[in-house]
């Protein structure tokens, strides 16, 4: 098996299950869908791993798709550390997700239950592209095929209103930030002449001003680069529900758990990261840009603790939690520690998905009910769910041995230890505060739910305990994120480092080291975090303290009405004056006038027929005169 | 040409030619009943076939002599046809006036 | 001489079809054109036509005038009564007409007619001639137009057939 084939059937496996299940899958018996669903991505998964051992390095190209001018744009592939690194997590924990979801969609009928998976072999068909392109073209085109993908899952429920009208929210959020990428890579076509990132990164490289290298862009000109690669952040931004671009996200869980899990806590919601990761050249001369994306995530980590407090519904809980823990991962790469956001990348992908899963089962088990105030008191009836929930709970807050003490600590403890750098020690005290509301909201979700008595109005008295089907996967990932830590445990100074090393080749090494103040700094924020999710556990309603901070965060910091008022509203102006001012009497008046024009003239035209045998004589005889009067004309003249 | 020793031209025959085959046309315009329709039809015909003979004798050629034979052969047939027609309608109904044949309008 | 006959076939024939078209029973229309039929014929004689004289009288009034006997006879004489319904054709019928006999009174003004090299009249016109020509050059035509009669038949006697079913 040679490198290319292997790597383009990451990509073939995926797409061909979506058009086996979209093509017939409807028709065939359940068991065809429930083996080609989640088969499909466990084959990716494979390819996957054939890829890693082979220790493939290069960048292959099958055939040029556009060849105008200088406009190249080859369908290639780059495979390097950090593509397998990116098509690990995504067929991995997606495989874990579709099959979880055979049996969490198992009261579908049988044509939606084929459409479900339809469209997840979509999405991780578009995710790889997305990750494997090797061109900023088909970037685009993974880009926009996961939005797809994610507004066709939102939706996937569409009788109901409310789900599509947030699938349509998600898709216009998305949009918005492929326009951004579109622009910024006509920016860098101008600029370098080529899509594909091999050329516009060489030619980046001879351009470090502080090398004093010869230069095709000349250092002044680092102001198309910033525009570049803040355009590219705006893409990020929508993708990964980052502030400005993240109302999209709460209202996404309309969709079914599995979606949740897979596409807005592992997968897609991550692409931003690895967008920054992947430009990194870009990133590091433009360093406003560079700066823009730490302060982003930064401020988004803080803003989306902060809502997830008073949340009642438990997929949202873990929806601001992940536009949270997304915040952390654009820190990191944003002070250029891009191996470290990767290793949260997939540390939060471990234990997001795990609780998500979870909080699945749970779902499952009460009817459909998501309201943890109806809950309480699970710990006795669903002890397996509620052990793994505690297991993703702790990662989450980031306790130790588990893997997301080690990942998220090590994002912290390298802001913390940056040199020379005020802001992002600035950065470093809002995650700080962050993990420690982060240790709160999670301790609160976990004893609404598990915890104490059961609710009086809860919704089912005896829930029952899940299927295998939907336990071994949440299994696999609490155990994943129990022993995942050890890869890489810089955060407590000794041992391996097993991801940075992996991803040295693909996005280099911090420059600096942390020394004792970072694992210090590391521990205490552990300790504080843990601290609160106990407290959380056995404290008092704290709704009393601060009403208007309260209501505040209720409404999410009124972002939903300020973009209706800013940007809804006016437009909705705008598109009824086009239907009433513009459609209907120009162009439908324009069509439908043609046809009255026509039927009209039909009409009086049909007067001739008149049904008289003398009037059709009558015609004759005159056609005849004219003729003949032409003939005399003619020969006389 | 001469006819019977004397020298005349073509254009008497047509000049009658031309009127019968007018009178013709005003029966065929003007008149309702269908049967005679049919008949000044070949009364057309018929002033067709004279100016045919007329100049096949002027221009000494048989053809126009040979045409006008065609001529009459198919003028037969058609009148047989277009008789055997109206005999079906006729038997539908009696027609007085082909007016009331007019239900092909539109 | 000639002319003398010419003239009185010539009005005999014109008067013939003003009763065409005047009369209102259809039985004097049809005699009326027995009669411009008879009047043609004789002015073909007087053309050198005499096969098609022979014809025209055994054929064209001998068959077709009688088969038009026998329909008129068979449909009963019907009176043409009132106006009509079209009530401008009349009228414009009448322009029509005129401005046609116009029309080829002034076609026949500016014809020349050549003269054809002295020819054998007393073989010009005569059966033999005519057959010589049938058969030979015209035997396409000839051999169609036998045909055309047998489809003339059969359409004429599907036609008119007895129907009892349907009409």
């Amino acid at each position: 098996m040679n490198a290319p084939l292997l790597a383009l059937l990451v990509l073939v496996f995926p797409a061909a299950g979506a058009a086996l299940l979209a093509g017939r899958g409807w028709r065939l018996p359940r068991i065809f869908t429930v083996i080609v669903g989640p088969g499909v991505v466990w084959l990716s998964f494979l390819a996957t791993i054939a890829l890693f051992f082979d220790k493939t390095n290069a960048d292959f190209t099958y055939w040029t798709w556009i060849k105008s001018g200088s406009f190249d744009v080859p369908f290639g592939l780059l495979i390097d550390n950090l593509s397998i690194f990116m098509c690990f997590v995504i067929t991995g924990v997606g495989g874990l997700i579709v099959t979880y979801s055979v049996g969490y969609m198992e009261h579908e009928d049988d044509p939606s239950y084929a459409r479900f998976f339809c469209y997840m072999d979509v999405f991780v068909f578009s995710m790889l592209l997305l990750v494997l392109a090797d061109n900023f073209i088909f970037l685009i085109v993974g880009w926009a095929m996961v939005g797809l993908s994610s507004y066709l899952l939102i939706g996937f429920w569409y009788q109901r209103h409310s789900a599509v009208v947030a699938a349509r929210k998600a898709f216009v959020m998305n949009v918005v930030g492929d326009v951004g990428m579109i622009l910024g890579t006509f920016v860098l076509f101008v600029s370098f002449h080529s899509v594909t990132y091999d050329r516009v990164f060489r030619s980046l490289q001879s351009c470090r001003a502080d090398l004093g290298l010869l230069c095709p862009v000349p250092a002044a000109d680092t102001g198309s680069l910033e525009v570049a690669a803040f355009l590219l952040l705006v893409g990020a931004i929508a993708k990964s529900a980052q502030i400005p671009l993240h109302t999209w996200l709460p209202d996404a869980m309309e969709g079914p758990t599995p979606v949740s899990a897979l596409i807005h806590a592992a997968t897609m919601v991550t692409a931003g990261v690895y967008l920054v990761g992947r430009m990194h050249p870009i990133y590091d001369i433009a360093v406003y840009a560079h700066a823009a994306v730490a302060i982003i995530g930064a401020v988004t980590a803080l803003f989306a603790a902060t809502i997830a407090i008073v949340q009642t519904d438990i997929k949202r809980v873990l929806a601001y939690s992940t536009m949270s823990q997304i915040g952390y991962m654009f820190l990191a790469v944003g002070i250029g520690a891009y191996a470290a956001g990767f290793f949260h990348l997939l540390a939060h992908a471990f234990f997001k998905a795990l609780l998500f899963m979870a909080a699945g089962n749970v779902i499952h088990a009460m009817h459909d009910e998501q309201d943890m105030r109806k809950y309480g008191g699970l710990w006795k009836d669903m002890r397996p769910t509620a052990i793994t929930f505690l297991v993703g709970s702790l990662s989450l807050v980031g306790v130790i041995p588990f893997v997301g003490f080690f990942s998220k600590e090590q994002v912290l403890g390298l802001a913390f230890s940056k040199p020379d750098d005020n802001m992002v020690h600035v950065l470093w005290a809002v995650g700080f505060a962050t993990a420690l509301i982060t240790g709160f909201y999670t301790g609160r979700m976990w004893w609404l739910t598990f915890w104490g008595k059961p609710a009086p109005n809860r919704a089912v008295e005896h829930p029952h305990a899940p299927r295998l089907v939907m336990m071994i996967p949440v299994a696999i990932l609490a155990i994943l994120s129990t022993v995942g830590g050890v890869v890489q445990t810089r955060a407590i100074g000794v041992g391996p480092a097993a991801v940075d090393g992996f991803l040295n080749s693909a996005v280099g090494r911090v420059p600096w080291e942390g020394g004792g103040a970072e694992i210090a700094v590391t521990f205490v924020t552990m300790l504080l975090a843990a601290g609160l999710f106990v407290w959380a556990l056995y404290s008092r309603p704290w709704s009393a303290y601060a009403p208007w901070a309260q209501r505040l965060v209720e409404h999410k910091y009124y972002f939903d009405e300020a973009y209706d008022w800013a940007f809804v509203r006016p437009l909705d102006r705008v598109a009824a004056f086009g239907l009433r001012g513009i459609e209907q009497p120009v162009i439908d008046a324009a069509v439908i006038d043609t046809g009255l024009v026509a039927r009209a003239g039909a009409a009086s035209l049909s007067l001739t027929q008149s049904g008289y045998f003398r009037n059709y004589v009558l015609v004759f005889v005159g056609g005849a005169l004219v003729a003949a009067v032409i003939v005399l004309v003619r020969a006389n003249s | 040409m001469n006819i019977g020793g004397e020298q005349v031209d073509a254009s008497w025959f047509l000049l009658l030619s031309a009127v019968l085959f007018a009178l013709g046309a005003v029966g065929v315009l003007v008149r309702r009943n269908p049967l005679v329709i049919l008949i000044s039809i070949e009364l057309m015909l018929n002033a067709a076939n004279l100016a045919l003979v007329a100049f096949s004798r002027q221009l000494l050629n048989l053809e126009g002599q040979l045409f006008a034979l065609m001529s009459m052969t198919v003028a037969a047939a058609e009148a047989v046809v277009g008789l055997a027609i109206l005999v079906d309608i006729f038997r539908v109904r009696d027609v007085e006036d082909i007016d009331d044949l007019s239900e092909l309008r539109g | 001489m000639a002319i003398a006959v010419f003239f009185v076939a010539a009005i005999l024939a014109v008067l013939g079809g003003i009763g065409v078209v005047a009369f209102h029973q259809p039985i004097r229309s049809v005699l009326s054109l027995v009669v411009v039929m008879l009047s043609l014929s004789v002015i073909f004689l007087l053309l050198s036509a005499q096969f098609v004289f022979a014809v025209q009288i055994i054929v064209y009034a001998g068959a077709v005038m009688v088969l038009f006997l026998f329909v008129i006879a068979l449909l009963g004489p019907a009176r043409e009564l009132g106006r009509g319904r079209l009530r401008f054709q009349g009228w414009l019928s009448g322009l029509f007409v005129l401005v046609l006999l116009g029309l080829m009174w002034s076609l026949l003004q500016g014809v020349q007619y050549r003269q054809p090299e002295k020819a054998d009249l007393s073989f010009f016109g005569t059966v033999q001639s005519i057959a010589a020509g049938l058969f030979t050059t015209y035997l396409y035509p000839f051999e169609l137009t036998s045909i055309l009669l047998l489809v003339a038949a059969i359409g004429a006697i599907y036609l008119s057939r007895k129907r009892v079913d349907d009409l």
